[in-house]
């Protein structure tokens, strides 16, 4: 069996990312990066949208191949259909996942680390000397590997951290399953992303409309199972996009769920780390994840590199991973999760009135603090939750 | 070592006699997203070359993948 280093189970956003930073902080290692499907970033189960100053830590966005659309606005929508404008700077960037992961990936093959795509780790046992036996299977028949350091970064399956005996397991009431079209020929600002709320819409989440161009986007929504009134997620969005899109041409259709919890309990063992969707690293309010799944990964590599260089990889070792993470966002998604309980109290009506306010103040002074600020003096129970999250 | 998986009474082996329901997945609508595994509490399923697998000998019939699978792919039929 090939030995390695660091053997990292998944190329999404964490997993290439996590094999680039393990090879650039100790080039003498051999580093290995697992992706189960045939093509890295394929199939796109993603609603592509990314803030700016999170990508720009990793990646330069401006005139890069793999991003679609530049965004400066946001529009939510109440559950009535009324529009709430608000227009802030550099609010970010629609991606080509597809390509931008592939990107991430030569990058990680740049640093030094093999790609081998159309393989996947079917299992792992601890070998007595101390190391992971993993199984793999795929294009080239079945083998294994033996690795030092483990990196689950397989998103929201998360094998990886359940074979390590790690609780990867998630609450029916805080996973949103998600459908999505591609849709095509529609009419909307192209320079805008739209979020809509609402419990006919998506009970539980929020409805998007994403530009990936002029007339073309991601229309999808996320909805909490236990609250809806029977129908799927795909059948809410067939809904949805048929009475706002009815003209609109639907050339792709994705799934997929969106852990909205916090980080899991314990995101490490001996010789394991898991990183991105695969230990919950999702931003439990907006349930985007590329992000934290690609500063978890920067996290995972440096972590695995060290413990290796310094020839100890016990979980006594690796729990500084776990430390790190959660003084960097950890903490945070802790405080944006009080804050979507605390939402989960208002209904529709709310929305509906909070829309007609904030509608009130001039486009050019409506910022998301004033909109979070007017929600206060509506709902003044949200008070507590907002000082904790501020303070 | 780790003090054993939080939550982990789960995973006692001696977890269920028999279950009078057990679910299935329908491979023809599933689209192989991954979102029931981690809601399955005793880790019944899993994915094999991409292909689901629901462990009828593990499944307690809890039904908790059930309504959240978006394109409506698992069923329970009687164990
Ligand atoms: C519908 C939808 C819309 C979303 N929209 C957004 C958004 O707009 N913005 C945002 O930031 N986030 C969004 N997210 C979340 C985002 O997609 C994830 O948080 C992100 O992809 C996590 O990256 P990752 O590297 O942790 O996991 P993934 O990107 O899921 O990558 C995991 C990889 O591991 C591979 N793998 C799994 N098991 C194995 C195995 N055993 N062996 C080998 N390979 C394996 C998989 O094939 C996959 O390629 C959305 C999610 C969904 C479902
Ligand atoms: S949630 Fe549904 S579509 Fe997704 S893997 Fe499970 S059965 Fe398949
Ligand atoms: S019914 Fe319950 S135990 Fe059976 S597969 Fe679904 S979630 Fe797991």
């Amino acid at each position: 069996m090939p030995d390695v280093d660091v053997l990292v189970v998944g190329a999404g956003p964490a997993g290439a990312v996590a094999a680039a930073h393990a090879k650039r902080a100790a080039p003498e290692l051999d580093v290995v990066l697992l992706e189960r499907d045939r093509a890295v970033g394929a199939p796109v189960r993603c609603a592509e949208g990314v803030g700016d100053a999170g990508l720009r830590e990793f990646a330069e966005p401006d005139g890069a191949p793999w991003v679609a659309r530049k965004i400066s606005r946001v529009i939510f929508v109440a559950p009535d259909d009324s529009e709430v404008k608000v227009a802030e700077r550099d609010v970010g960037w629609i991606l080509d996942r597809t390509r931008f992961d592939a990107h991430l990936a030569a990058l990680a093959v740049a640093a030094g680390a093999e790609l081998l795509v159309g393989t996947e780790a079917s299992g792992m046992t601890r070998t007595p000397d101390g190391r992971w036996g993993v199984a793999v299977r795929g294009l080239r028949g079945e083998s294994s590997y033996r690795a030092k350091v483990v990196i689950g970064a397989d998103g929201v399956e998360a094998m990886v951290g359940r074979w390590a005996g790690l609780d990867t397991r998630v609450p029916a009431r805080d996973m949103e399953s998600c459908a999505q079209y591609v849709v095509q020929g529609i009419d909307f600002d192209p320079d805008a992303i739209y979020l809509q709320f609402g419990d006919a819409v998506a009970p539980g989440g929020y409805a998007w409309v994403f530009p990936k161009g002029v007339g073309i986007a991601n229309v999808g929504l996320g909805l909490v199972a236990l609250k809806s009134d029977g129908r799927n997620a795909r059948q809410y969005l067939d809904a949805w996009v048929g009475r706002r899109y009815p003209g609109g041409a639907r050339t792709g259709y994705t799934v997929g769920g969106v852990i909205v919890h916090t980080t899991v309990q314990q995101t490490y063992a001996d010789g394991v780390l898991v990183a991105g969707d695969a230990a919950h690293m999702i931003n439990p309010l907006s349930g985007g994840g590329i992000v934290n799944a690609m500063k978890a990964g920067r996290l995972a590599g440096c972590t695995a590199a060290a413990a290796i260089r310094a020839g100890d990889t016990t979980a006594r070792r690796l729990a500084t991973y776990h430390h790190a993470w959660m003084a960097l966002l950890g903490q945070d998604h802790l405080k944006y999760y009080r804050i979507k309980q605390a939402l989960e109290t208002v209904d529709d009506a709310f929305f509906n009135a909070l829309a007609r306010t904030v509608n009130a103040i001039p486009q050019e002074r409506r910022t998301l603090g004033r909109i979070f600020t007017h929600a206060l003096v509506k709902h003044p129970q949200l008070i507590p939750v907002a000082a904790r999250f501020f303070i | 070592m780790l003090d054993g998986p939080p939550g982990g009474g789960y995973r006692s082996p001696m977890r269920r006699a028999h279950a009078a329901e057990v679910a299935v997945v329908d491979l023809a609508v599933c689209d192989r997203c991954g979102l029931c595994l981690p809601l399955c509490p005793p880790e019944a399923i899993h994915l094999e070359l991409s292909d689901l697998v629901v462990d009828r000998q593990a499944c307690t019939g809890c039904r908790k993948c059930v309504a959240p699978c978006p394109v409506g792919a698992l069923a329970m039929v009687d164990a």
